[in-house]
């Protein structure tokens, strides 16, 4: 029986081929879109889970309040890690630690690498895998270094032993490799490729000590028995306790499960983050499914017609209802199998591409039993959902009516082939909608005036030796004539960075809440950086001149009151006078309000250096001039740049992706529709043949035709718009809401939508309507 | 002994069209004994084929009674009267009706299908009557690469398969050029000669004098036998 069902259903598949792959390539572009989807939901959902215990692992934020606002910062004092080991109950493990990318040397290899200084406990927080050394030992001498497996093979070559060997970080300090650990998965948010003893940070720095400065991530193991709850109450006490402040600042536990999806903090508490874009593209997924199978079903019950008279046919020879409404639901099933079998070869085709869209290592895995299961629950689903209405449709027909040849009336069926197509181009105009706003707020912000000048603008890291022969270098670069001039800062132009408040000055305000920024910058870096002087000076070369000097921001200035606020002067443990006014500059978060930012004339510890690059010379030259000058004047660190436009760039990787998946899923869910309003104009066509011709016969023209089988679809696209207008409007100005910075939604992006829409459906529709309106009526005549 | 198949009595059709009561069938008696070759005759519209798809359990009366092998079809339950006509009747139709995606070995199979028939005994049931129909070489074709009177002899193998004790027949030779259609009837007289009871609706006198008995229907009613 099942086998003479299969038989059927593959022979009517290779009868109507036009048909089968409307119906089964509609489908697989729906598996195939919902299975990126869920193959990228599966690796965000999996971020930071291949940690051993990582239920009891915690990541320990502090919330901090200024101008009444709790802001939520990922650094804590640095004494607070083992405070909460010794004092809290519940806590096994405790570590300070802190991100740092660094050069190692070994011979003639060099390379950058970002690691962590942490305590012997991050060792075992994250029970990394050694497959040199021993967990225990590894950090027993003071000078020692883990590295990954990755690293290691660099340094020292591969199949080498790195235990017991020396490594050279910033071509100064020497360590002895006591561990090498397995490389860490790409889905880990702190991603890092050595540690190091913590002590050797900053050559443990008074300052280090103190819990009036944030600076530390500390990451806490919790007892297998401990209440979080407990614990994490104690834990938001604990600042407080020790520094004799009250109302301050405060730390508590964040599971490191949610750190990569629910870290985005308002008021101190956790509102969401990455979660809602995984929500929000497995709600689009399910709803590309939904369209896909919706296709299936108008498919299959368009066709109702030529699948009438074998229903009358099989009830005649005995066979029952749901006999047949088996065998169409395994007919489903079967083109479902089909498409999921396509769909996996075009995700073979489609997945490297995506991967370089999202910028993931995302992989098939068909060996996976989860993806099997999921694809294969996919495709039942798919296959059971999509062929039940036709198989109850269907089975329904009364063998003697269909045998007579007595039109299957077809009203509740045409009503809700209607209905379905409706939904589809909803779905699909929701899309589009959403595709041209999510790209005008990138735009609209990428355009926003930063106060910077972001072109032609070089940064590098620096290190100690370029630090020293900053004039040598500076005057080398622009000797070259590629480079108009040079700057060293303390912090990356486009984030954060060090930051404070309890700022005092004359006459004003007392800022004890005003978060205010810090830049340590050499003389040049307003005109490297295009920044904008408003009022007053810039720093001069000499760095003793200018020691109790200070430029402010825009905003820095506004807080001291009314008035010119050059000579002013601002208390910060000395005094500095205001001698220059600085237009306000965008950092930190692109689509907020940046805090206000005061600049010191002091560059020895500067960490970035930015090079400003002359127009008119090709940047590919510019950087090998650069290049020549760095070689010949820090040798042993190798030549890594980067430009601060990219750097701008990255800064919309989550808005951009947003947008490129809208975009991809707006066309797919306009493809599929169209595969089904295709499908479905062929059958109105062939249903209204005979029609078509007595029309002809009795004169009309074809044009007249064309518009009047076209005219129901129009009708039905319209509705839609209708329809999806006002959900694209809510989600899209609920989406909006998440950026400070943000566009209008103009009316005329529904018009352009609506426009697209009906010209897409249009254009299918009107092949179909055009060929049967130029058919020769004599032979749809005939055939009656 | 021979047995009473069919018995109609004061049978009744109507269909209500807009308001209006249409009688399709107005108080039929009739009977069918085992081993009878009937020809129900009338002009278009006169209820032919909707007796026959009564009988046939298609359709059913709207009235009377209708007794199949003594079993009253009128007030039984739609699964034994599923089994009954699975069992007892073979269906022949003008337009032949084979499934266009199956062979002709396959159209034949499917009332076996039906029926739950283990594959190794529809394998030689199907093999005996493409045999005895002489179509053999032809079993793998499908309905579209044959001649009308080809599929009708499909149509009427893949009748007889299940060893019906009555075949319904609905103008067999209406498609059919009237060379086909002599040996379409020439093969129902054979199988009625084997023991078959049929009932054909036909237009044609020539087709109905293979008959052992002639029911004349106009406007729904019996009018002579």
């Amino acid at each position: 029986m099942i086998l003479n069902y299969i038989k059927i259903a593959f022979r009517s598949l290779r009868k109507n081929k036009g048909y089968s792959f409307l119906n089964i390539f509609g489908l697989a572009i729906g598996i195939t879109c919902a299975s990126l989807i869920f193959l990228w939901v599966e690796d965000e959902m999996s971020f930071n889970t291949s940690f051993e215990n990582q239920d009891q692992v915690y990541y320990v934020p502090t919330n901090q309040q200024y101008e009444g606002e709790w802001r939520t910062f990922y650094s804590t004092p640095g004494p607070l890690a083992q405070a909460m080991k010794d004092e809290i109950p519940g806590v096994v493990r405790a570590t300070r630690s802190s991100s740092e990318e660094r050069l190692f040397t070994v011979g003639e290899n060099a390379i950058n690498r970002r690691g962590r200084y942490a305590d012997a406990d991050f060792l075992k927080i994250f029970s990394l895998k050694f497959i040199e050394g021993n967990i225990e030992e590894a950090f027993k001498n003071p000078e020692a270094i883990v590295l990954t497996k990755e690293i290691a093979e660099q340094l020292f070559g591969e199949n080498e032993k790195a235990l017991g060997k020396v490594v050279k970080m910033s071509n100064r300090d020497n360590y002895l490799v006591t561990g090498v650990i397995e490389n860490l998965p790409n889905n880990v948010s702190f991603p890092f490729d050595w540690v190091a003893p913590f002590e050797r940070y900053r050559d443990g720095a008074e300052w280090m000590t103190e819990y009036g400065n944030n600076f530390s991530d500390t990451f806490v193991k919790l007892s297998g028995e401990a209440n979080f709850e407990t614990v994490d109450a104690r834990v938001r006490q604990l600042i407080q306790e020790k520094s004799g402040s009250d109302g301050g600042d405060y730390a508590f536990l964040h599971t490191i499960k949610n750190w990569h999806l629910k870290s985005k903090f308002e008021g101190g508490k956790v509102i969401g983050g990455r979660i809602a874009y995984v929500r929000l593209f497995s709600i689009i997924a399910l709803i590309i499914l939904l369209i896909a199978c919706i296709n299936f079903m108008n498919l299959s019950t368009s066709r109702s017609e030529k699948r009438a008279n074998e229903v009358g046919v099989r009830k005649a020879m005995g066979s029952n209802r749901s006999r047949l409404m088996i065998q169409f639901v395994a007919e489903a099933l079967m083109m479902a199998f089909i498409a999921s079998i396509v769909s996996v070869l075009l995700l073979l085709l489609l997945l490297p591409q995506f991967n370089l869209l999202i910028e993931k290592e995302l992989v098939l895995g068909l060996t996976n039993p989860l993806h099997i299961l999921v694809l294969l629950s996919i495709t039942l689903v798919c296959g059971v959902f999509a062929g039940l209405y036709p198989a109850f449709y269907l089975s329904s027909f009364k063998p003697v009516e269909v045998l007579k040849g007595i039109k299957v009336t077809s009203g509740s069926a045409s009503f809700i082939r209607k209905g379905l197509v409706i939904g589809q181009f909803t779905v699909s105009i929701v899309f589009i909608i959403s595709t041209i706003l999510v790209y005008q707020q990138i735009q609209h912000v990428k355009n926003r005036d930063l106060g910077l000048d972001k072109d032609q603008l070089i940064t590098m890291r620096t290190n100690r030796e370029m630090v020293n022969k900053y004039t040598v270098i500076k005057q080398d670069l622009i000797n070259t004539g590629a480079v108009k001039n040079i700057a060293l800062s303390n912090s990356q132009l486009l984030s954060g960075g060090n930051n404070g408040s309890g700022l005092e000055w004359l006459g004003g305000t007392n800022t004890e809440d005003v978060l205010i920024s810090f830049r340590y910058v050499s003389s040049d870096f307003l005109e490297t950086t295009g920044m904008e002087l408003i009022e007053g000076r810039g720093f001069s070369e000499s760095i003793a001149k200018d020691s109790t000097s200070t430029l402010i921001t825009e905003s820095f200035a506004k807080l001291m009151g009314e008035g010119s606020a050059i000579g002013k002067q601002i208390t910060r443990e000395t005094n500095y006078t205001v001698i220059g006014v600085v237009k306000d500059f965008l950092y930190g978060d692109m689509y907020g309000t940046s805090d206000p930012v005061m600049f010191f004339n002091y560059h020895n510890y500067a960490r970035y250096l930015y090079i400003k690059t002359n127009s008119e010379v090709a940047a590919s030259d510019a950087l090998s001039q650069i290049e020549t000058v760095m070689k010949k004047n820090n040798p042993a660190f190798p030549f890594e740049y980067t430009f601060v436009d990219k750097q701008f760039d990255a800064r919309f990787k989550n808005e951009q992706l947003v947008g490129k998946l809208s975009q991809i899923f707006a066309l797919l869910a306009i493809l599929i529709s169209c595969l089904g309003l295709f499908g479905l104009s062929a059958y109105t066509a062939e249903q209204r043949r005979k029609e078509i011709g007595v029309r002809k016969v009795l004169g009309a023209s074809v044009t007249s035709i064309v518009k009047l089988l076209s005219k129901d679809f129009l009708k039905l696209v319209l509705i839609s718009i209708a329809i999806a207008v006002p959900i694209a409007w809510l989600t899209m100005s609920d989406w909006l809401q998440d950026f400070a910075y943000r566009i209008e939604i103009n009316w005329w992006i529904f018009i352009i939508a609506g426009f697209v829409a009906i010209l897409i459906a249009l254009a299918t529709v009107s092949f179909q309507a055009i060929k049967s309106a130029i058919a020769n009526p004599v032979d749809s005549l005939k055939t009656e | 002994m021979v047995n009473t198949l069919v018995k109609l009595s004061n049978a009744t059709r109507a269909v209500n069209s807009g308001s209006k009561e249409v009688i399709l069938l107005d108080g039929i008696d009739m009977t069918v004994k085992e081993g009878e070759f009937i020809s129900l005759m009338g002009p278009s519209g006169s209820g032919k084929s909707t007796l026959l798809n009564c009988i046939g359990m298609l359709d059913s009366f709207t009235g009377g009674g209708y007794t199949f092998l003594g079993e009253p079809v009128h007030s039984m339950k739609e699964k034994h009267r599923s089994r009954l006509y699975k069992d007892y009747i073979g269906f022949v139709f003008q337009a032949y009706h084979l499934i266009d995606e199956l062979t002709v070995k396959e159209n034949i199979e499917t009332p076996l299908l039906y029926k739950n028939v283990k594959s190794s005994e529809r394998k030689a049931l199907v093999a005996d009557i493409l045999d005895r129909f002489n179509i053999v070489g032809k079993k793998d074709l499908f309905p579209s690469q044959l001649s009308g009177g080809q599929q009708q002899l499909v149509g009427i193998a893949r009748a007889l398969i299940s060893e019906p004790k009555l075949i319904l027949a609905d103008e067999p030779t209406g498609n059919l050029n009237s060379k086909q259609g002599e040996e379409i009837m020439e093969l129902f007289s054979e199988l009625n000669k084997e023991g078959v009871t049929i009932l054909q609706a036909t237009h044609s006198e020539s087709n109905a004098s293979y008959g052992s008995r002639i029911i004349n229907l106009l406007d729904g009613k019996m009018v002579s036998e």
